[in-house]
C-alpha cells in the first residue's frame, strides 16, 4: 500500500526523474500562478474582511465595493489558487503513482493559461458588478462551460495515465485522486445546468450552488488534499500507512456523507424540509471520515517526530490533518439543530470554510509544493526561514481567523436570536470580532508573501544546487527523506 | 475491492444523493400546486404574493452587487429561529391600524427571480419587508420611500431621519457606500431627474439605471400580509387574521 523508500535501483530512479521532467512546466505553472492568486486573493480576503467594521474604506473605488469583493476573494481563492494548486498535485501525484511519464504536458501548460485567463475575466468581472449574482457561484454565466472544458483538458491525461499504469496496487491516494476526478465534472456539469441552464424555481437555483459550494470542498478539494496527505507521510516517514482498513473506511465514509453537504444554509427556507438537514446531518457526521483519516494518517507518523519536525512537507502535511480533524469538531458542533439557529447567517460558516480551503486543503498544498518543487526543478529551496515563517504565519493566521470568525459569529447568532436585544447593539459587537479577522488576514498576507517569492525564485531555477533537501532544523547525516528523498538526479541519488 | 466494485461505489455513493437531493427536489419544486383561497372567505382564486417594481431587473443588481452577503431575505419559521419575532422583520404588529401582518417566508415570495437571494451573513438586518419597514417608518415625513433609498445607498451614514426603535442608526450603520451607482453631474443644464442629495456646490446626482432598477426592487419588499392575506393552508400564525378586517 505505502510506497516503500527501499526501492532505489538505478532504473527506478531514471523513471522518477523523468516522469518529474515531464511534468516540469505544467506543474510548476500552476504551482506558481496559484501562488500569485492566492496572495490576490488575500489582498481582497483583506479588505473585505476591513470592509465589514469600516465601511468607509475605499469607497470611492465601486470596483472593490463591499459585496463585489467578498465574491471576487472567494471565487479567486477556490478558482485562482485552490483548483491550480489541486491541478499541479492531482497531475504530479497520479503520474508518479501510475509510474508514466506525462507525453501531454504541452496541451495542460496552454489550457492551464486558458484557466487562467478564463478565472482572470470571471474575476474581473465580478468586481465590474457583471457577475451573475449568484452566492456561491459568482462568476459569470458563461465562463462556467469554459473552466468545465478546461478542467477535462487538464485532468484526462491523468486518467489515462491510471488506465494504462502497469498492473500493480492502486494505492490510498489513487482512491482520492481517482475519486475527485471523476466527481467535479459530474457536480460543476450538474451545478451548472441546474443553476444557470433549465428552468426551475428560485430556491432550487440557491440551494444547489450551495450545495455545489459545499460538495466541492468535500468531494474535490479534500480528496486531493487526503490524497497528497496519504502520499507524502509514508513516503517522508520510510513507513506503511498505519491501517489499511481504516483508509477505507475514512474514505468511503467521506463518499457517502460528503455529496449530502451544503443546503443546510437553508434552513427554514420553504424547499423540502429534509434537505437543509441532510445537509446539516452530513456536516455532522463529517466528524467521522475526519478522524479515521487523521488517526490513520497520523498513527503513520507517530513516533517520528524528528521528521515531522525537520521536513517541511511533513509539517504541513500533518499540521493540515490536524486542521481537518479540528474541522470535523467544528463542523459538528456548528451543525447541531440548536447551534444552527445562530450559526446558520453568521460569519462562523465564513470560518468553517476558510479552516476547509486554507487550514486543510491549502496547508496540505503547501505540503505537497514544498515535496515537488525541488523534484521538478532539479533545485532545493533556497531559505530555511521562509519556510518556516511561512508555517508559522500561516498557522497563526488561519487560528486566529477561524477563532475570531467562529466566536464572533456565534455572538452574533446569539445577538439576532435575544429578540430583547436590538439589532444594532448585536451588530456593533460582533464587528469588534471583525477586526480580529482582519489583522489575521494581513499574517496569512505576510507569509504568503515569502511563499509567493521563495516560488518564483524556484521557477526561475534560482534554488540551491544541491542534494541535500532543506530541513527546518540542523542538517543530519542522514536525510529524512529517505535516500530516494534526494533530487531525483541520477547521479546524486547514490545515497 | 475490484476495480469495477470500486468505480461502481463512487458513482453510487455520488449518483444517490445527487438524485434525492438535486434532481428530484428541482423537478417538484419546479411545478409546485398553486394554493387556492378557501370557499367563503373574502378572496378568492390562487394566492400569488404581489409586488410592484422592477424584480427581475432589481434582483439581478442586488446580486451583482453582493448585497446578500450581508443581509439576508428569509423568515424562518420558529423550529428554525426567532425571526418572526424580530421587530418588523416578519411584518407590523396589530396596531389599531391594522392586523398583526406578520409571516414566514413562502416558496411563492421569490416569484420572478432569477434566484432566490436567501443571505449568508446577517451583518445588516433581514430585507424581506424591507419596503414594508420603510413606509412605516416615513410616514408623517415629507421624504419618499425611493429618496430614503438612493439616500442610504449613496450615503449610509448621512441619513437623518434613521431610527429604529430608539436607536438611532445614522452613525452607526455598517452598510458600505454603493457610489458607484451614482453619477455626478453640473447641476446647472441637469435639467430634471437630480436627487435632493446634497454634495458640492453647482454639482447633482443622477442614480444610474442600475440604481434605479436596485431601488424599487428593495422597496418591492413587503413579504408580509398586509393587504394579502394568506389562504388558511398557509398560515402557521393563527392568531393573525388571515382574512382583511
Amino acid at each position: 500500500m505505502a510506497e516503500t523508500t527501499s526501492t532505489t535501483e538505478p532504473n527506478d530512479v531514471a523513471l522518477r526523474a523523468s516522469i518529474d521532467r515531464s511534468l516540469r512546466h505544467p506543474v510548476m505553472f500552476f504551482f506558481t500562478s496559484g501562488a500569485v492568486w492566492l496572495a490576490l486573493a488575500i489582498v481582497l480576503g483583506l479588505i473585505a474582511s476591513a470592509k465589514k467594521h469600516f465601511p468607509e474604506l475605499l469607497d470611492c473605488l465601486s470596483f472593490v465595493d463591499a459585496g463585489r469583493v467578498d465574491a471576487a476573494h472567494l471565487s479567486a481563492l477556490i478558482y485562482g489558487w485552490g483548483v491550480q494548486a489541486a491541478f499541479g498535485m492531482i497531475i504530479w501525484l497520479m503520474a508518479r503513482l501510475s509510474r508514466k511519464e506525462c507525453s501531454n504536458a504541452g496541451t495542460i501548460l496552454a489550457v492551464g493559461h486558458l484557466w487562467n485567463l478564463f478565472v482572470m475575466i470571471g474575476v474581473l468581472s465580478i468586481m465590474a458588478g457583471k457577475g451573475s449574482g449568484i452566492a456561491y457561484m459568482e462568476f459569470p454565466i458563461f465562463i462556467w462551460p469554459l473552466l468545465i472544458f478546461c478542467y477535462l483538458a487538464i485532468t484526462i491525461w491523468s486518467l489515462v495515465q491510471f488506465q494504462v499504469r502497469d498492473a500493480g496496487h492502486v494505492y490510498v491516494s489513487q482512491w482520492y485522486l481517482l475519486a475527485g476526478l471523476l466527481w467535479f465534472p459530474w457536480l460543476a456539469v450538474s451545478a451548472f445546468l441546474f443553476v444557470f441552464v433549465f428552468e426551475g424555481h428560485p430556491l432550487m437555483a440557491t440551494a444547489i450552488a450551495s450545495w455545489f459550494k459545499g460538495s466541492l470542498f468535500f468531494l474535490f478539494f479534500l480528496p486531493t488534499a487526503l490524497a497528497s496527505a496519504y502520499y507524502l507521510a509514508p513516503k517522508v516517514t520510510g513507513r506503511p500507512v498505519y491501517s489499511y482498513n481504516l483508509a477505507l473506511f475514512g474514505f468511503w465514509a467521506l463518499a457517502c456523507l460528503g455529496p449530502w453537504a451544503g443546503m443546510q444554509k437553508l434552513v427554514g427556507a420553504p424547499i423540502p424540509q429534509f434537505l437543509p438537514y441532510m445537509g446539516a446531518a452530513a456536516m455532522v457526521l463529517i466528524l467521522i471520515p475526519a478522524i479515521s483519516v487523521g488517526l490513520n494518517i497520523l498513527k503513520t507518523v507517530y513516533g517520528r517526530q524528528e521528521i515531522v519536525a525537520e521536513s517541511p512537507s511533513l509539517r504541513f502535511t500533518s499540521s493540515g490533518i490536524v486542521l481537518f480533524v479540528a474541522y470535523g469538531f467544528l463542523s459538528f458542533f456548528l451543525h447541531t439543530v440548536p447551534a444552527m439557529k445562530m450559526t446558520q447567517f453568521s460569519y462562523s460558516g465564513y470560518g468553517l470554510d476558510i479552516l476547509g480551503l486554507y487550514g486543510v486543503f491549502s496547508l496540505c498544498a503547501f505540503g505537497a509544493i514544498y515535496f515537488i518543487v525541488p523534484r521538478i526543478t532539479g533545485r532545493e529551496w533556497l531559505s530555511r526561514r521562509f519556510i518556516s515563517w511561512h508555517f508559522f504565519f500561516s498557522l497563526y493566521g488561519v487560528a486566529s481567523i477561524v477563532i475570531c470568525a467562529v466566536v464572533g459569529g456565534i455572538t452574533q447568532g446569539q445577538g439576532i436570536e435575544d429578540v430583547s436585544q436590538p439589532f444594532a447593539t448585536m451588530a456593533s459587537r460582533a464587528s469588534q470580532y471583525g477586526w480580529g479577522v482582519t489583522i489575521a488576514w494581513a499574517f496569512l498576507l505576510f507569509a504568503n508573501l515569502f511563499f509567493c517569492l521563495h516560488l518564483l525564485l524556484m521557477w526561475a531555477r534560482l534554488g540551491r544546487r544541491s542534494s541535500h533537501p532543506t530541513l527546518l532544523k540542523g542538517h543530519h547525516a542522514e536525510s529524512p527523506h529517505g535516500p530516494e528523498g534526494e533530487i531525483d538526479n541520477i547521479g546524486s541519488a547514490s545515497a | 475491492m475490484t476495480f469495477k466494485a470500486f468505480i461502481f461505489g463512487l458513482l453510487a455513493s455520488f449518483g444517490f444523493p445527487w438524485l434525492v437531493a438535486v434532481v428530484i427536489p428541482f423537478s417538484k419544486m419546479r411545478s409546485l400546486e398553486p394554493v387556492r383561497y378557501e370557499e367563503g372567505s373574502k378572496l378568492s382564486g390562487v394566492f400569488i404574493p404581489k409586488r410592484d417594481g422592477r424584480i427581475t431587473e432589481g434582483s439581478k443588481v442586488y446580486g451583482q452587487e453582493g448585497c446578500y452577503h450581508c443581509h439576508t431575505q428569509l423568515i424562518r419559521p420558529s423550529y428554525a429561529g426567532n425571526d418572526v419575532f424580530r421587530d418588523e422583520w416578519a411584518g407590523l404588529r396589530k396596531t389599531a391600524d391594522h392586523a398583526d401582518t406578520r409571516r414566514e417566508t413562502l416558496a411563492m415570495d421569490f416569484e420572478g427571480e432569477k434566484v432566490a437571494h436567501i443571505g449568508l451573513s446577517r451583518v445588516g438586518p433581514d430585507l424581506s419587508n424591507f419596503g414594508r419597514r420603510l413606509e412605516e417608518n416615513l410616514k408623517g415625513t415629507d421624504m419618499s420611500p425611493e429618496d430614503w433609498t438612493y439616500q442610504h445607498l449613496y450615503n449610509p451614514r448621512g441619513l437623518k431621519n434613521y431610527r429604529v426603535g430608539s436607536q438611532d442608526l445614522a452613525e452607526r450603520s455598517s452598510c458600505p457606500a454603493k457610489r458607484g451607482l451614482f453619477k455626478v453631474v453640473d447641476s446647472s443644464g441637469a435639467g430634471g431627474g437630480l436627487l435632493p442629495i446634497e454634495i458640492e456646490e453647482g454639482k447633482g446626482l443622477r442614480p444610474t439605471d442600475r440604481a434605479r432598477q436596485l431601488v424599487s426592487y428593495l422597496i418591492s419588499l413587503k413579504k408580509d400580509t398586509l393587504g394579502q392575506p394568506l389562504p388558511e393552508v398557509l398560515n402557521r400564525n393563527p392568531q393573525a387574521s388571515t382574512v382583511e378586517e
